[in-house]
Formats: C-alpha cells, sequence, structure tokens
C-alpha cells in the first residue's frame, strides 16, 4: 500500500502540557484509520497537524500527491487553506456547515470555492445528496434536518470535491445510537468507494471496531496501534520519495508545490 | 414569585461564570451592549437638552423655532429608538444560547424571562449612568453652541430628575426589548438553540408603509388647513416620525426582496453567501444599514432646509439673517447627531454580528474558505442594500417634503450637494464599521481556541 500522509517526530505543546511527544504516523492510501484515547491524550491535535489546521511546533508532515511530495509544515497560511480545500475533506461533530443555506448550497459551496460554477457544482452536489440517502431534501435549511441528516450533508460536502483524505473528528459524537450507526455506514462505504483515505477521531469503541486500523494515544505518543506493520524506516519506495529528503525546503520539488498551492 | 426569585439566584451565578473567562467574552457578552445604551444614553439627553432651550422662548419668533425644533427632535429621536431597541436585542441576544441550553435543563420560562429581563436592565443601567455622565461632560460645550446671537448657555442643561428619568427610560426600553425578544426563546427552545427559525419580513410591512407615507403626503399637503399653530406643528412631527417608522417597518421586507433576486443570480461563493446571510434575517441586516436610510432621510431635510437659508438670506432684515443662521446651526446640529447614531449602530452591530458568527468562521477556516473570501461575503452583505435603502429613504423625505416647499426648492443645486454629502458620509461611516468587523474576523481566526472547543 502507498503512504498518502506521513509524520515524523511530531510534537506540539499547549501552555502547561504536551499534547503530541515525537510521534511517527504513517496513513496508507485508502485506508479508514481510527485514532482513540481518553481526553486529553492528544487525538484530535494530531488530527489537526495532519490536517494542516494547527502548525506542529516540530517535525514533520509530508503529502503525497499525484505529482510529488508536499511538505505541509513548510506551507504559508494561504497555501493551507488552498490544500484543505482541495485535498482534504472534513466531518466534525457539528459547526462545519452554514446554517443559513441549504443542504445543497452548503455541499455545492465546496465546489464553488474551487472556482467551479454553480450550476456545475449544484449538479454534482445533488448527485452526492441523493447518493447518501439525501434526494428531495436539497432545498432544506439545516435547521429543518434531523442530526443524522446534517451528518450526511458533510460527508457529501467532505468528498464532492475529490478529497483524497477525509478527517472526521467524532462524526457520530451527538448522534444515538442507531443514527450513529447508520451514518457510520455512509462515511465508510462512501469513502471505500471512492477509493479515499479516512482518519477518524473517536472515542466510540463501535467506530474504532469497525475502522481497518486503530491507533492509540495516551499524553501525546502513539501506545498502540493494530496497523503498525510498517514503520517509517521501512516505508516502501513512494514514501520514500517523501519525507525529509527530496521535500525539504528549497528543493526543487517542494518549491513546484508551494508554487502551486499558493493563493 | 419563585420564579423570580430562582431568577435573582441564578442570574449572578451565571454572570460570575462568565467573568472568569471576561477578556474572552467580555467585550461579546457585556462591553458592547454597554457602550450602545451609554451613547443612546447620552444622545438622548443632549437632544433633550438643545430642545428645551427653545420652549423657554415665548416671544413672536419662537413659535418659528419651535416649530424647527419639533421637526430636528423627531428626526433624532426615532432614529434614537431603533438605536436603543437594537442595543437593548443585543443585550438579550447575547444570552439566547445559554436560556435556551436552560430551558432544556428545565428552568420554567418565567425564570428564564426573569433573568433576561434582569441582565439586559443591569446592563442598560450601567450603560445609561455612563451616558448621562458623558452628557454632563458634554454639556458645558453644547452651552457654547449660539442661537438667536448668543450662546445658549446653561438653558441646554437638564434638571437631575429629567436626566434620572432618561436613565429610568433607557432601562425600561432595555427590560420591556428583553422581555419581547425571548418570546421565542420560550416558546421554542429546541428552534433557537439550533437556529431553526429564519427570520420573517412579510409583504405587509411593505403595504403599511406604503399606506403611511401616503398619509403624510396627504396631511402635509394639507397642512395649512389645520389651522392654530399648535396643531400644525404636531401634524408635521408626526408626519416625519410615522415616515421614519414605516421607513423602519418597510426596510427589512426590502432587503429580503432584493436578496432573494441576488440569491437567484449569485455565481460567486460570496456572492451566495451575502444573499443568504441577509435572508437568514432581513431585520439584523436592517439594522446595519437603516442608520444610513435615516440620515438620507434627514438629508433631505437638511438639503431643503439650506436652501430655504438660501432664499430667505437675501432680504436683508436682521432678525430674519439671524434666523437663517440658526437654521444652518440647527441642520448641522440634527445631521452631526444622526451620523453619531449611526456610526454608533454600525460600529456596534458589525460587532456583534462577527462576534456572533465567530465558531462559524473558525469551522469555515478550517474546511478552508480563503479570509478573503469571508471578507467579502460580509462586505457585500452590508454594503449591497445600502444603495437601495439610502435612495428609497431618500424619496421618501422628498415626497413628504415637496408639498411644504414645491418643486423649485428641491432642485436647487445646494439641496443636491447636500444629499450627495449626506450619502458619501453615510456610506464612509458604514464602511468603516465594517472594516472595523472584518479586522475582527482576522483576529477571530488568529485565536481560533476562544471561538471553537478544541479537545487536545
Amino acid at each position: 500500500m502507498n503512504a498518502i500522509l506521513h509524520a515524523q517526530q511530531l510534537t506540539k505543546h499547549y501552555p502547561g502540557s504536551i499534547a503530541l511527544d515525537h510521534v511517527d504516523f504513517t496513513a496508507n492510501a485508502g485506508q479508514s484509520i481510527a485514532i482513540i484515547g481518553p481526553s486529553g491524550s492528544g487525538k484530535t491535535t494530531l488530527l489537526h497537524c495532519l490536517a494542516g489546521i494547527l502548525r506542529p511546533d516540530a517535525g514533520a508532515i509530508t503529502l503525497n500527491t499525484p505529482s510529488s511530495p508536499l511538505r505541509l509544515d513548510t506551507l504559508g497560511d494561504a497555501a493551507l487553506s488552498r490544500l484543505r480545500r482541495e485535498e482534504f475533506g472534513f466531518v466534525f461533530q457539528q459547526g462545519m456547515l452554514l446554517p443559513e443555506l441549504t443542504a445543497l448550497e452548503n455541499v455545492a459551496l465546496a465546489l464553488m470555492l474551487n472556482g467551479t460554477d454553480r450550476t456545475i457544482s449544484e449538479n454534482r452536489a445533488a448527485e452526492w445528496l441523493a447518493a447518501l440517502g439525501l434526494a428531495g431534501m436539497e432545498q432544506r435549511r439545516l435547521g429543518e434536518l434531523s442530526g443524522g441528516q446534517v451528518q450526511r450533508v458533510a460527508i457529501a460536502r467532505a468528498q464532492v470535491t475529490g478529497a483524497r483524505v477525509v478527517f472526521a473528528d467524532e462524526p457520530t459524537g451527538a448522534l444515538d445510537s442507531a443514527t450513529s450507526n447508520e451514518v457510520l455506514d455512509v462515511l465508510l462505504h462512501s469513502v471505500a468507494a471512492n477509493g479515499r483515505t479516512l482518519l477518524v477521531v473517536t472515542h466510540d469503541p463501535n467506530v474504532a471496531a469497525r475502522c481497518e486500523r486503530v491507533v492509540e494515544l495516551r499524553d501525546g505518543r502513539i501506545v498502540a496501534d493494530t496497523g503498525n506493520s510498517m514503520s517509517a524506516s521501512n516505508l516502501p519506495a513512494q514514501a520514500g520519495q517523501a519525507p525529509s529528503s527530496q521535500a525539504a525546503p528549497g528543493t526543487q520539488a517542494a518549491s513546484n508545490f508551494k508554487g502551486a498551492y499558493n493563493v | 414569585m419563585s420564579s423570580l426569585s430562582m431568577a435573582l439566584r441564578l442570574t449572578p451565578y451565571l454572570a460570575r461564570s462568565n467573568g472568569s473567562s471576561f477578556r474572552e467574552a467580555g467585550l461579546r457578552d457585556a462591553g458592547l451592549p454597554i457602550l450602545a445604551f451609554g451613547t443612546v444614553t447620552a444622545l438622548l439627553l443632549t437632544v433633550a437638552g438643545g430642545s428645551q432651550v427653545f420652549w423657554s422662548w415665548s416671544d413672536d419668533i419662537a413659535g418659528t423655532y419651535q416649530a424647527l425644533a419639533v421637526v430636528a427632535m423627531v428626526l433624532l429621536i426615532i432614529p434614537l429608538l431603533t438605536l436603543g431597541a437594537s442595543a437593548a436585542r443585543l443585550a438579550a441576544r447575547r444570552r439566547d444560547d445559554r436560556l435556551a441550553s436552560l430551558r432544556l435543563l428545565g428552568a420554567n420560562s418565567a425564570t428564564v424571562v426573569w433573568m433576561t429581563v434582569i441582565e439586559s436592565t443591569v446592563l442598560a443601567a450601567v450603560g445609561a449612568v455612563a451616558g448621562a455622565g458623558l452628557y454632563a461632560c458634554v454639556a458645558p460645550f453644547l452651552g457654547l453652541i449660539q442661537f438667536r446671537g448668543q450662546a445658549i448657555g446653561s438653558h441646554a442643561w437638564l434638571s437631575v430628575p429629567s436626566i434620572l428619568g432618561c436613565v429610568l427610560a433607557v432601562c425600561v426600553l432595555a427590560a420591556a426589548s428583553a422581555a419581547l425578544g425571548l418570546r421565542k426563546v420560550v416558546v421554542t427552545p429546541l428552534g433557537v438553540r439550533t437556529r431553526q427559525t429564519a427570520d420573517g419580513a412579510h409583504w405587509v410591512r411593505g403595504l403599511v408603509a406604503a399606506v403611511v407615507v401616503v398619509v403624510g403626503v396627504v396631511a402635509m399637503g394639507m397642512l395649512s388647513s389645520f389651522g392654530a399653530f399648535i396643531v400644525i406643528i404636531a401634524v408635521m412631527g408626526g408626519c416625519f416620525g410615522l415616515a421614519l417608522l414605516a421607513l423602519n417597518l418597510m426596510g427589512p421586507w426590502i432587503l429580503r426582496l432584493r436578496a432573494s433576486s441576488q440569491l437567484k443570480h449569485a455565481k460567486k461563493p460570496e456572492q451566495l453567501l451575502a444573499a443568504r446571510t441577509v435572508l437568514e434575517s432581513p431585520k439584523e441586516s436592517w439594522r446595519q444599514v437603516g442608520g444610513v436610510a435615516m440620515t438620507s432621510f434627514v438629508g433631505v431635510f437638511v438639503g431643503v432646509g439650506m436652501a430655504v437659508a438660501d432664499t430667505m438670506g437675501t432680504s436683508g432684515d436682521a432678525e430674519a439673517t439671524l434666523l437663517v443662521r440658526d437654521i444652518n446651526t440647527g441642520v448641522m446640529i440634527t445631521l452631526l447627531g444622526s451620523f453619531l447614531m449611526v456610526a454608533c449602530s454600525a460600529g456596534v452591530n458589525q460587532a456583534a454580528a462577527v462576534l456572533d458568527r465567530a465558531s462559524t468562521l473558525v469551522a469555515l477556516d478550517r474546511v478552508g474558505m480563503p479570509q478573503k473570501l469571508m471578507v467579502a461575503a460580509r462586505v457585500k452583505a452590508v454594503m449591497s442594500p445600502l444603495f437601495l435603502v439610502a435612495g428609497i429613504s431618500a424619496a421618501a423625505a422628498a415626497a413628504l417634503v415637496l408639498p411644504l416647499t414645491g418643486a423649485v426648492l428641491l432642485t436647487q443645486p445646494v439641496v443636491f450637494l447636500t444629499i450627495g454629502g449626506v450619502f458619501a458620509a453615510g456610506f464612509l461611516l458604514v464602511r468603516l464599521a465594517v472594516a472595523a468587523g472584518t479586522a475582527q474576523i482576522s483576529q477571530v481566526l488568529a485565536r481560533p481556541e476562544r471561538y471553537a472547543n478544541m479537545d487536545s
């Protein structure tokens, strides 16, 4: 399997505490990975660092794109913002959708932000909503949908742009168990069907049990990893292009990418 | 009474829990409403003090001054009340979420209403007392203004009971507004909690407003037939006041119509977002631009006042010359007052709008929406309706003033210049307020942990 996202010696401090303590982590393309651990173990911080939302204090994060590897930790704010828009999708517990927009507009907006025409965006958004069981609800505002339906909208929005990695933070945290299972089905199936990588932070053992790989954090360190057959040191050829050597700041490949993502 | 005593016990508790994170939430929860109430009170006292001067005269020409004073007062009082109501709503709205949660937890509706009324009244009282202090500082300078060739001096100072009366009135306004605004939270805790309800802006508003303006125009046309001078003044003041209220009523409905059409034709994300922002709450959007509608309305009167002064100024009569100078002074003060209100209301509403949406902005940033696009949407949502409302209100004012002055006066260059100047200044003020609000977007995004929950 190919590594798509690779973190090396990630460290992140908050005042008075260490959230990530020299974490090495590799996500393979097409894999579904659950990140579990008690509150304060650093799992959301890890997710935010990998997604380019937070900057680590130290360490390297590399995204393998089809052309060449990209070092997230060296990108500027605008480039990171564009990366999150184009390469990543997000399904968080709440608040990631706009309450004043309809379901259709929320999904279409993700495409419109990338410069897609509104009509094309809305058509694609409608296809995604229909595929996730929301046909006929396109024109409803978020307040008129149930919690499970809102999360389906978020799942559609996360993938409509063709994002290669989907980050989910407690996606079923606010739902009852039956709805939770439905939403999880939709998330896992749609991500797998489209060959995307899923990283999901969760407290829920049922969610973790349904992912291909489970990574457990405690006090900012990875203490268990069911998919750790492949450590950072023996990554396959493509991942070998990645971390510190070729993609280091100043190399041609890195500057090409930074150019491409600079807004 | 048990719900009142429960409210009295809970309110300080919530205020304390808020106090612990004062630096984060202080500006949002208490600072803005206090600032708004303070400005409202200071302006209210200034207007009341100024007009008191004219009623202290009793000679022949006093009637003319009093008539003009009534016009100026009405032009200032209605926007002032609007700003006051906006401040009150701001004070109450801060707590919508928390109160809806309390209601979900089982607090009964009376307790929730009492808590909000107590909180809003306390904020209003603090602001009003500060505003009275501000007035006390400003009053000596007001005394320097000259009318009829001499400084008005201490005539513009209000008595202590009058000041206390104003402070009390501001508090009552805040309490009433909080109680009314909270009804929806009490009725549908879940609805507000999830922001299910979209503000309506019914076409009936437009109809009522149109009828009011027509009645006003007819009444103005028949003004001389009313006989007694005091009745004429009352009718004139009433017409202006009603027209301003009508504008206030009609504004949200017009904004909704326009935003619906913009939504259909939106091609870019910021156009879509701006139109939806207005549609989500046409009333809130109106509060952000309504001030300029008011100044445009005032601007027409100011322009006409200047034109009247121009034509009278050529007569050479000493008393007339003095009157001309006083009319000019009066219109400038009215204009200045209304711009102060626009600045205050635009600033307060912009800050509130951005802070209210802080968590959404953080979320949008996380999913990769560029900050400049958030700024563009915000600017568009406010500036786009501005031209429309300013134009409509100027037209309404012109319709009212036409029967009084005739078309000749309305087409004087000085009228056009004044109205143009008023428009430009109004736009600039609102644009500055929007700029201050959008600058806050950067601040919100620079410290996202204040506005979004982040597990470590």
